[in-house]
This record gives structure tokens, C-alpha cells and sequence, in this order.
């Protein structure tokens, strides 16, 4: 971020260091928002529950326990449901970015003939859906449900991920096309060969957007799915929800001090993989963010 | 043409071993189960292989997460595709009485004579009243409930018995013996809220209420938020703003005044923890399952946490009403369609509600979870050792007394898998009169009506909820805004809302 900065910044901080330090603050504390929420779960997931009952929990572990870590992964099926949303990550992301590529590219022809039309319903789609219901007849009767394509297909293809991908096309010189037919490259290849290459910044961002969807994702696995093919929020969602329901409906309760590590646990353990992502993909994303924002 | 011959006669021979295979082979039938995480499902829970074995069945249970379940069983059932033979743990309340009504849910009354067992039951119970009252407004049952004798009181108020035996108080029995306890604990600690409360307060409102002689707020008995059920007249009248009402808000404000009621009441359940574990606090509305936590954390020497019966208010001593039926086994229409629907039934009320199969569902097997001495039941060593007590080894282990499969529950068979006190608690409960008072009726609406009924039911709610908690924390004054409150309350239709109701009441 701060390196990215430098070239706008450069001409004020060579005036005055004082900024230079207030900008170093300024980022330091936002630092500090940004990551003690996260220290603070951490902490609480490795803490007994006696301490965090006590009060006496704060950015430390105090009476170091994972008893929290041992619960969620003694879940029945909690490993099989991990690999689920790996997979529906890796596919769903892979599918996608390829669906999404082949639909993109041709629409950012404007000479194409109905490129408008197509805008105009691949906008259309983004504002008005069929509902649920309806969806699940539609998912239904293509007899996708209980099958692991239910949850990729139907989100293959974002619209606003896709709107990005046009303009990113559009933004390539066209002359770099003309060269390549001009060598004899086809459509195909001229996409394959010389877009793509070019490309990765968006294609790293649209990617990330569409793989922290599909790791999110538990609402279509529980309607679609059966219950060998869950994603694991789902059972994290349930585990969370489970050891809240005390007090809501009474009945059956749970020990309410290990709810809050229980919980924490479950957080860390369903964002790190995905957080992680994130440095690897940065110096991407930096550039990818403003990717499509000046051609409209 | 031997060989063809030989053929055909061989594939003869196969083909007439069907049936005769099909007799034996297990009753094959999916279900949904709302799947809790605090005894996550298992398919080799003893209990369950056990009854699978034993009735010849075969039961596909897909467990569905609870906090996600209404939304899976109402799009099984709206859409009538991939749906289960059977639903557990659903009612006709809802959104599923329209469904049923619209005939995606099987009129199970109907059919009666093929459910010999629940039938049995009900009678045992003396529930033949209550179980009618289930039916919706074209006169029939959808549904066959979980049935309870005696329905349970697993909450209540929990205070500190340690500071009363430290200061010679006698457990509270009414209100204002309630007050006199929290006064004396502020004088002593005059900086913690001595009455704190869990997941807003609406475990509170719902367990105090009663005693005050009305049930409404979120929580309300009746549902509908603002009216409350006058159980001597049989009929419904405007809880909200009636002298019942104002009784308890006047108690509860008086609370809160001198600083004895806790007023951080958006706190989740972790907070009321703490606050209890380290003295912040020392009574609050909760379950009897939540005690052993709270009690097992805290560093205060001496720490004991005791549930009592319901106080005496104004009204007499109740606790939140209960009903003696709970969700229970659906069939999507679906299941009908099938040539052996009506086996698919009688194996489905044999291995629930015959008297052996729900005592397999409650206690397990005898010989391996428990052994018969006499008439007692002696529990295996290995329960009554679990750290977690019987009750919750035996789910978590055995699949036994999980809600939603455990369909008939005994009030004193259910009281040997827990503590003493819990019993004993129970037990004065159960000699105190009228303690814990049925639900009122839910009324049958015709679809317009129920419409006109949700509309006024919002308003009202969302104004007295405002109202309510100015009351109580004394933004507004009892004495001075009454009269305004109850003129705002009847301008958002109170009165055309408790005509609707007691119109359309179901006796």
C-alpha cells in the first residue's frame, strides 16, 4: 500500500518528514483497529473458559486451553465438510474465472452485433431474481440438487465480477490485437496468448472476490445439498448457533463458558484459510482494485 | 434354444424370489432431523441402530442444522420436491399451516386408525383436549405431536444460595422478597446490578410475566405480542395495556430505580456469565443446564447458584405457560404417493410411540445403559459417572432423550437422569397449583383475517415495545404517561386487534 503511495506522496514528504511521521502513525493505528479484534479472538479461542468467564481474558492467552479446537474438530464429519469447501472453493473459483473469461471477452466488442442486448440482460439479471423458490424448481428439475455442481454452477457467473472483466478487456490496447491476427493468431488465441497474460492483476481480483464467495457460502449448500456434501460454515454456522441457543428456546443448553471460546475458535478456524490468501494475492489485488474503474 | 430355455427359467426362479426377499427386507424411510450441535447426530448412536434392528426399518435421517431447519422443511414442503417421508421436530404453527391447508402437509387425523400407538398414548395422558386443539381450521390434525404428562420446568429464577445462607435469608417465595434480597446484596456490593439477564431480557419478560397475570412483549404466550389469555373468563384480553401490565412494569421499574435490575439488557449470554461468575450480579432468569457453567467458573469461595419456583406477584405464582404437546412428526404429501404409505405410518407410530420403543428412545437399552431393579431404574456405571451428568452422556452417547426423536416423555422417569435438586425442584413445582398454566389456544384465521391480524400485530408490538422500555427504565412515568400510552395503543387498533382474536378464539 504504502509502496504504491510513494510516487503521489513524494514531492510533499521531501518538504516535511513530519507528514511522513503523521502518515506512519496514522497507518500504525489503523493497524492496531484492524488487528486487535482479531488478536482478541485469537486469544479467547485458546483460552479456558475459566479465565474468559472471570473476565480476565484481554490480547493473551490466559490458562492455556484448546479445548475449543478439540470440540469443533470432533464435529462429526468436520473434516469431510473442510474438503467439501475446498472444493467448492478450487472448482467453483476455477469454473467460474473460465465462464466468466469466455463470456467477457466478446462483450467487450462493442462492434459485436447484440453486445448491447447481452449487456442489457446480464444487467438486467443482476437487479431481479427469480426468487428462492423458484430457483430451487429450476436447480431441481436440472436435477443439479445433491450434486456438487449445485453450488458452483448457478454462481458461476457474477455480474458485477463480469462488468469488471469487460472493462478491464476494454481497456487493452486494440492494436495489440490487430498484431496478433495480423501473425496469425485466431480469437482464441488471441485471447489465450496475449489477453490473459496480460490480465492477471483483474484476473487475481475477480478470483479472490469469487473464491472468498464460494468459501463463504453456506446457505445454498443447506438448501441444495445433502448432508455429506455440507461446506463447513455450515456446521460452523450450526456450531455458533447451537451454543447460543441457550436461553433463546431453553430446552437443551450447553455450558455457557465454553460458548464464547467455542465461537472464537470457529472464526479463526473458518477465516485464517482464506485470510491467508490475501498476501499472496496483494500485489495483484492493489492494482486489480482499480482495474475497469476508469473505462466505462 | 436349451440355453435360452435355462435362461428363462433361471430368471423365472430370481424374479419369483422378490417378495418373498421384500417381506424380510427392512421398511426403508428417509426423515429430516433438526440436527443440534450440542449432541451432534450420529448414525451408529446405539439407541438408533438398536430400534432400526428391533422394528425391521431402515431410517435415512438426514440431519438438517436447527438453526437452519424451518427454512429447509419449508422449501421441501412448498416445493413438494426432494422431500423426506417424514419431517421430526415440525408443528403446523407458522408458515406450515398455510402449507398444510394448501395440502402439502398429510391430514395424519385422517388416519387415524392406522396410528394404534400415539393413539394409546393420548389416552394414557389424558391429552385426547389438547391434541384436538392441533387440529387447523378445516378440522384436522397434520401432525402427530411429542406428548408430555407433566410438562417440565427446566427454568426459572437462579440466585446465589450462598449469599442467603451467609446472611440468614430465606429463599424467596415472593416478589417482594425478591426485592429484599437484591436490596440487601446492592448494600453489601454497591456497585454491582444485583438482577442481571440473559439474551435481552426476554427470558425475564416471559418467566415473570405469568406471576403478574399477563404474557406479552416478543415472547408473549399467545403470540401475538400485546394480548394475553384470562384463563378463568377463556378469552383473550389486551394484556398490554391492562392493570396486570402496569403491576409488573411498576415492579420492574422500581427495580431498575434503585439500581438493583441490571440495565445493560442487549448483553449477549457470555456477559450474564461473567457478570454472575464474578459477583457482578447475582440472580438471574435462566435454565437449570446453564448453572453448572457459571458455577464451575467462578473464584468466589463458596460460589452455589440454586433455582427456585416460581414467585408470588400480584397475580399468583406462574411460571411461563407450557403446553403438554410439542413439534412432532410430519409426512410431506409426497409420502402418500407411495403404495406402502400406509406401512410407512404404522411402522413410524410403532417405533415412536409404542410404550417399548419410547422408553429405547428415553433410558436405551436395558441390560446396557440401564438395568430394571424393580421398579427403579439403575443406570450403568459408566453414566452415572460421566462428568456431564446422565441426562447429557446419554445423548450425546446413546442418542437417548434427544428432542425430536424422543417423542413421550414422562415427567418422573426423566427426573432419574438428573440431580436430586433438579427433581426436588421439580417436584415442588409440580405440587404448586396451577404453576405452570397450558398456552392459550392459537385461533383459526381464514387467510384474509390472519393477514389483518399480522398487520395489527407488528404495529402494536413495535409501539409497545418503545413504551415498555421507557416504563421501565422511567424515561416515561407510569403515573403520568399511562393514559397516553394506552390512547396511543388503542389509536394503532389494541381494540379492533383483541375483537379479531376473541372473535375467531378456538375452544
Amino acid at each position: 500500500m504504502i509502496r504504491t503511495l510513494k510516487p503521489r506522496t513524494g514531492g510533499i514528504r521531501d518538504k516535511s518528514p513530519l507528514l511522513d511521521i503523521l502518515i506512519y502513525v496514522v497507518m500504525f493505528l489503523m493497524l492496531l483497529v484492524c488487528v486487535t479484534p482479531f488478536l482478541y479472538i485469537i486469544a479467547m479461542s485458546l483460552s479456558s473458559s475459566e479465565a474468559i468467564l472471570n473476565g480476565r481474558v484481554s490480547l493473551w492467552p490466559v490458562g492455556f486451553s484448546v479445548e475449543a479446537y478439540t470440540q469443533i474438530f470432533n464435529y462429526p464429519n468436520f473434516f469431510r465438510a473442510y474438503r467439501n469447501t475446498i472444493f467448492y472453493t478450487v472448482a467453483g473459483t476455477a469454473i467460474s474465472l473460465t465462464l466468466m473469461v469466455m463470456f467477457a471477452y466478446p462483450l467487450s466488442k462493442s462492434r459485436l452485433k447484440g453486445q448491447k442486448f447481452v449487456m442489457k440482460l446480464v444487467v438486467f439479471s443482476m437487479f431481479f431474481s427469480g426468487g428462492l423458490i423458484p430457483n430451487y424448481l429450476l436447480i431441481s428439475n436440472l436435477k443439479l440438487t445433491g450434486t456438487p455442481l449445485a453450488m458452483i454452477l448457478p454462481f458461476a457467473i457474477n455480474q458485477f465480477n463480469l462488468i469488471i472483466l469487460i472493462n478491464f478487456f476494454r481497456s487493452l490496447p486494440e492494436e495489440l490485437e490487430e498484431a496478433a491476427r495480423i501473425d496469425g493468431l485466431n480469437y482464441g488465441g488471441t485471447l489465450v496468448r496475449i489477453l490473459l497474460p496480460l490480465s492477471a492483476a483483474a484476473l487475481a481480483t475477480i478470483g479472490l472476490y469469487t473464491a472468498v464467495f464460494f468459501w463463504n457460502d453456506w446457505f445454498y449448500g443447506l438448501i441444495y445439498l445433502n448432508n455429506e456434501q455440507y461446506p463447513v460454515m455450515l456446521l460452523l454456522r450450526n456450531i455458533v448457533n447451537g451454543t447460543t441457543m441457550v436461553g433463546e428456546a431453553g430446552g437443551v443448553g450447553e455450558r455457557a463458558s465454553v460458548a464464547i471460546a467455542v465461537k472464537s475458535a470457529v472464526i479463526i478456524s473458518s477465516t485464517l484459510p482464506i485470510i491467508l490468501l490475501y498476501p499472496f494475492l496483494q500485489q495483484y489485488f492493489v492494482k486489480g482494485i482499480m482495474v475497469g474503474a476508469v473505462k466505462g | 434354444m436349451k440355453k435360452i430355455l435355462s435362461l428363462l427359467l433361471a430368471a423365472f426362479m430370481v424374479l419369483s424370489m422378490i417378495p418373498a426377499l421384500s417381506e424380510t427386507a427392512p421398511l426403508e424411510i428417509s426423515m429430516y432431523y433438526s440436527d443440534n450441535s450440542t449432541l451432534p447426530f450420529r448414525e451408529d448412536w446405539p439407541v438408533l441402530l438398536a430400534i432400526q434392528e428391533k422394528y425391521n426399518v431402515k431410517l435415512n435421517v438426514a440431519p438438517i442444522p436447527i438453526a437452519d431447519y424451518t427454512t429447509k422443511v419449508g422449501l421441501a414442503l412448498s416445493t413438494g420436491q426432494n422431500a423426506p417421508d417424514v419431517i421430526v421436530g415440525s408443528s403446523t404453527g407458522g408458515a406450515n399451516a398455510s402449507l398444510a391447508l394448501n395440502g402439502a402437509i398429510v391430514p395424519l387425523s385422517d388416519y387415524a386408525e392406522w396410528t394404534p400407538h400415539f393413539n394409546a398414548r393420548v389416552a394414557e395422558f389424558g391429552m385426547e383436549n389438547e391434541v384436538n386443539s392441533l387440529s387447523l381450521s378445516d378440522g384436522k390434525r397434520y401432525y402427530l405431536p411429542a406428548l408430555y404428562d407433566k410438562p417440565f420446568y427446566d427454568g426459572g429464577l437462579i440466585l446465589r444460595e450462598d449469599f442467603l445462607l451467609a446472611k440468614g435469608l430465606d429463599a424467596p417465595k415472593t416478589y417482594d422478597d425478591l426485592y429484599e434480597i437484591l436490596k440487601a446484596y446492592k448494600a453489601e456490593y454497591p456497585d454491582a446490578f444485583p438482577l442481571t439477564t440473559i439474551v435481552a431480557p426476554r427470558v425475564l419478560y416471559r418467566m415473570t410475566m405469568p406471576s403478574f397475570g399477563v404474557s406479552v412483549g416478543l415472547n408473549a404466550a399467545t403470540g401475538t405480542g400485546t394480548l394475553s389469555w384470562d384463563y378463568d373468563n377463556m378469552e383473550y384480553f389486551a394484556g398490554a395495556v391492562s392493570e396486570q401490565y402496569k403491576n409488573f412494569v411498576t415492579f420492574f421499574n422500581k427495580l431498575h430505580a434503585e439500581g438493583l435490575l441490571d440495565p445493560e439488557m442487549t448483553q449477549d449470554a457470555t456477559s450474564t456469565s461473567q457478570k454472575l461468575a464474578t459477583g457482578k450480579a447475582m440472580a438471574t432468569y435462566g435454565y437449570y443446564d446453564q448453572m453448572g457453567g457459571w458455577s464451575q467458573g467462578s473464584e468466589i469461595e463458596g460460589f452455589r447458584l440454586q433455582m427456585y419456583p416460581p414467585l408470588e406477584g400480584t397475580a399468583g405464582a406462574h411460571h411461563q405457560p407450557k403446553n403438554r404437546t410439542a413439534g412432532g412428526l410430519l409426512f410431506p404429501i409426497g409420502t402418500a404417493q407411495r403404495p406402502d404409505f400406509e406401512q410407512v405410518v404404522r411402522k413410524i407410530d410403532e417405533i415412536f410411540f409404542s410404550e417399548e420403543a419410547a422408553t429405547m428412545w428415553c433410558i436405551g437399552i436395558e441390560g446396557d445403559s440401564y438395568t430394571m431393579d424393580g421398579d427403579t431404574i439403575v443406570y450403568s456405571d459408566t453414566i452415572k459417572s460421566a462428568e456431564e451428568g446422565i441426562y447429557k452422556y446419554m445423548q450425546n452417547a446413546y442418542g437417548a432423550g434427544c428432542d425430536g426423536l424422543q417423542l413421550v416423555w414422562y415427567n418422573a422417569r426423566e427426573m432419574t437422569k438428573y440431580d436430586e435438586n433438579y427433581a426436588s425442584i421439580n417436584a415442588a413445582v409440580a405440587a404448586m397449583e396451577d404453576a405452570i398454566q397450558y398456552i392459550p389456544p392459537t385461533p383459526s384465521f381464514d387467510d384474509m383475517t390472519a393477514e389483518d391480524a399480522a398487520l395489527l400485530q407488528t404495529t402494536l408490538l413495535d409501539t409497545f415495545e418503545v413504551w415498555n422500555d421507557s416504563f421501565l427504565t422511567g424515561k416515561k412515568s407510569i403515573e403520568n404517561d399511562w393514559d397516553a400510552y394506552v390512547e396511543e395503543m388503542n389509536s394503532k387498533g389494541m381494540e379492533e386487534f383483541l375483537k379479531i382474536y376473541n372473535d375467531n378464539k378456538k375452544m
